[in-house]
């Protein structure tokens, strides 16, 4: 019964990281024209949490895409330098839509998981029933 | 007594080894996206089984079951999780499981059926 309680908690770790991902996935597209915004990535460790059962994942500290802002030139914005130019954010939308597809894939996978060893415990349980 | 009958001791092998299983599925989709993460798999119930223990069989201590990589491709950061073959193992183990308590709960009933419940 531990196996399957400990499993569970695995694959809410891994659906509570892919939520997140997914978060800041829509903070870099709602993000997307801000000047000077840079994109937030998610990176996944192993959770280092006291407690934790082995194998859980938590997602690691946010980082920003260091990458150079792309400089555009429009001479009537207010951010504009003295030449016209002025930064804008590095998020590319088509990368930030592959990446929500694959939080979103993850995500499924382990919801599947987290259904099965439901399952798997209930039907244990159905025999103490009899 | 009932431990001591071989059928229930191995349905109920079959189903502890297809739960550590499936926990091992869950920690390998939930590192999925976790850079240098190895996909692992446990060894099969036969071998497993070989290596108990009496006590072990009776549901007693660790089942002595190995840890393998499961030896599937790596991608450019160095995971080598597939979420086809980890839903294939995960669909693999809930099977198994299900078989085991299956055995267990008929091998239950024909024993009820002998003392006339």
């Amino acid at each position: 019964m531990t196996e399957f309680s400990s499993a569970l908690s695995v694959a809410a770790s891994g659906m509570r990281a892919q939520a997140q991902r997914l978060t800041h996935v829509s903070e870099n597209i709602a993000n997307a024209d801000t000047p000077g915004y840079r994109r937030k990535i998610t990176s996944f460790e192993a959770e280092r949490a006291l407690g934790a059962p082995q194998g859980a994942v938590s997602p690691g500290p946010v980082r920003l895409d260091q990458g150079v802002l792309p400089v555009i030139f429009d001479p009537s914005h207010p951010m504009a330098d003295a030449t016209g130019n002025y930064e804008g954010s590095n998020v590319d939308l088509v990368i930030e839509l592959a990446d929500a597809r694959e939080a979103q894939r993850s995500y499924e996978a382990n919801l599947r998981i987290f259904d099965q060893i439901r399952q798997m415990s209930s039907s244990l349980n159905e025999l103490l029933r009899r | 007594m009932f431990d001591r009958l071989e059928i229930f001791q191995l349905a109920g092998g079959l189903a502890r080894h297809s739960a550590s299983r499936q926990a091992v599925v869950a920690q390998n989709i939930a590192n999925a996206d976790t850079p240098g993460y190895r996909a692992r798999d446990v060894s099969d119930f036969a071998e497993t089984w070989r290596n108990m223990t009496q006590e072990n069989r009776l549901g007693r201590g660790e089942m002595p079951m190995r840890v393998v990589d499961a030896g599937t491709p790596a991608s450019p950061n160095g995971n080598t999780v597939s979420l086809e073959f980890e839903m294939l193992r995960g669909i693999e183990a809930q099977r198994a499981h299900d078989r085991a308590l299956r055995v267990y709960g008929s091998a239950m009933s024909i024993l009820r059926t002998s003392i006339g419940r």
